[in-house]
């Protein structure tokens, strides 16, 4: 590359030697005297700085920017609106039943509930609820149904609930601060009359039992 | 440490002038700066007046922007970035002034160098006739070309100090000069006869 280069500058040698040879320009004698006089009386001419200019392209190209910054924000912004979707609010509901059971308050009443056999505590931090001898325990459902605005099928064809107060029932339209909760009917089976029988023969024998016990130790006294 | 001022280098000057605001320090800077200017700026516009205008205005340049000057810089590459775009900025307002102007005559357009071309070899060869010729052969190569020519093989800067005045890169200020070397060569080729 640079004996290309040093090529070139034989082939323009004679060339070259003129320019080099050509006379220096020299600055007029009252060069000095001139500028510093215009320094002195602050003439700079164009020289001297400029302020610089209002433009309208520099100014709405940044503000064209911003604003399509914002818009489109608001546009993508998730919203922050509740899901009225009654399957989500459920599980909603259930992730707060969780929530509850895994804050301390919730493990202390949890503690205290000295009712509640070691074996078939509800261990809080687990979903899947495993018990102390890995005895797993589902964890209880809350019905989805709201008490006060729902009707045991039953008892309203039986006459039980004649004297409930159902003052909620039918009032379907809120304000919206209530969570909304689901009306439905509850279905409750009966059980069978065949096991019902044999539930209480048990029941009848284990009582005759007892009283044949008693017989028998007032004898013996 | 009794060192006098006419003894410091440019940088050393500059630098007592950026701190001290010494006006003998610019006195000095402007007494080693103004010939080579005037040679460089002259060669590249090819009108004494403007050369003295523009040489004037880059010494006000220096004195009222002396703080961007930044001392990982030489000196000289520095005042000669600033006179060379100074001489390109008059070339261009001269270059529109021509276009707008209405009493612009054929003459003023065309360079006058054509009929000195035409002169006898031996006529041609006279210092004098032959440094104009060169000159005016200078005016038409490409201002692109023109500067680089300039500093390298009339002001003999280097290529390192020609790339940092340019701002391009080192290859390209080679190829530049080669092209404007050819360029001129060619104006010049009544002069120059294989």
């Amino acid at each position: 590359m640079k004996k290309i280069y040093n090529d070139e500058e034989n082939k323009f040698s004679k060339m070259l030697k003129d320019l080099k040879d050509l006379p220096n320009i020299k600055a007029p004698d009252n060069f000095e005297y001139n500028l510093l006089t215009r320094i002195q009386n602050k003439n700079f001419g164009t020289v001297e700085k400029r302020e610089p200019q209002f433009n309208w392209i520099k100014f709405l190209a940044p503000s064209a920017v911003a604003v399509s910054v914002i818009i489109l924000f608001f546009i993508f912004l998730p919203s922050s609106q509740e899901n009225n979707n009654q399957l989500l609010q459920q599980t909603k509901l259930q992730d707060n039943q969780s929530a509850v059971n895994n804050s301390p308050s919730a493990k202390n009443e949890l503690n205290n509930q000295q009712s509640v056999p070691s074996n078939t505590r509800i261990q809080p931090n687990s979903s899947s609820l495993l018990g102390s001898n890995n005895q797993t325990v589902k964890p209880s459902t809350r019905s989805p149904l709201y008490d006060s605005r729902s009707i045991k099928l039953d008892d309203y064809i039986s006459g039980a609930n004649k004297n409930r107060s159902n003052t909620n029932r039918g009032n379907i339209v809120n304000n919206g601060e209530e969570s909304s909760q689901y009306d439905g009917f509850v279905v409750s089976e009966k059980p069978d009359k065949k096991t019902l029988e044999r539930y209480r023969a048990v029941v009848d024998s284990i009582k005759k039992a007892q009283l044949k016990a008693d017989s028998l130790k007032k004898v013996q006294k | 440490m009794n060192k006098l001022l006419t003894e410091f280098s440019d940088e050393e000057l500059i630098k007592e002038y950026q701190d001290n605001n010494t006006p003998e320090a610019y006195d000095i800077l402007v007494k080693r700066y103004k010939d080579p200017l005037m040679n460089f700026v002259y060669r590249f516009v090819g009108d004494r007046d403007i050369c003295t205008d523009v040489v004037q205005d880059t010494m006000i340049k220096f004195y009222l922007n002396k703080d961007s000057y930044r001392s990982f810089a030489k000196f000289s590459t520095w005042i000669y970035t600033i006179a060379g775009n100074l001489a390109k900025n008059e070339l261009k307002r001269r270059r529109r002034r021509i276009i707008f102007s209405i009493n612009n005559s054929d003459d003023e357009r065309s360079p006058q160098i054509e009929d000195k071309m035409f002169l006898a070899p031996d006529k041609a060869a006279d210092g004098e006739i032959r440094n104009e010729i060169i000159q005016k052969a200078l005016l038409k190569v490409k201002p692109v070309y023109r500067e680089v020519v300039i500093l390298r093989d009339i002001q003999d800067l280097s290529y390192e100090e020609i790339s940092e005045i340019t701002g391009l890169a080192i290859g390209t200020v080679k190829s530049r000069i080669n092209r404007g070397r050819a360029q001129l060569q060619k104006l010049l080729k009544h002069i120059y006869r294989e």
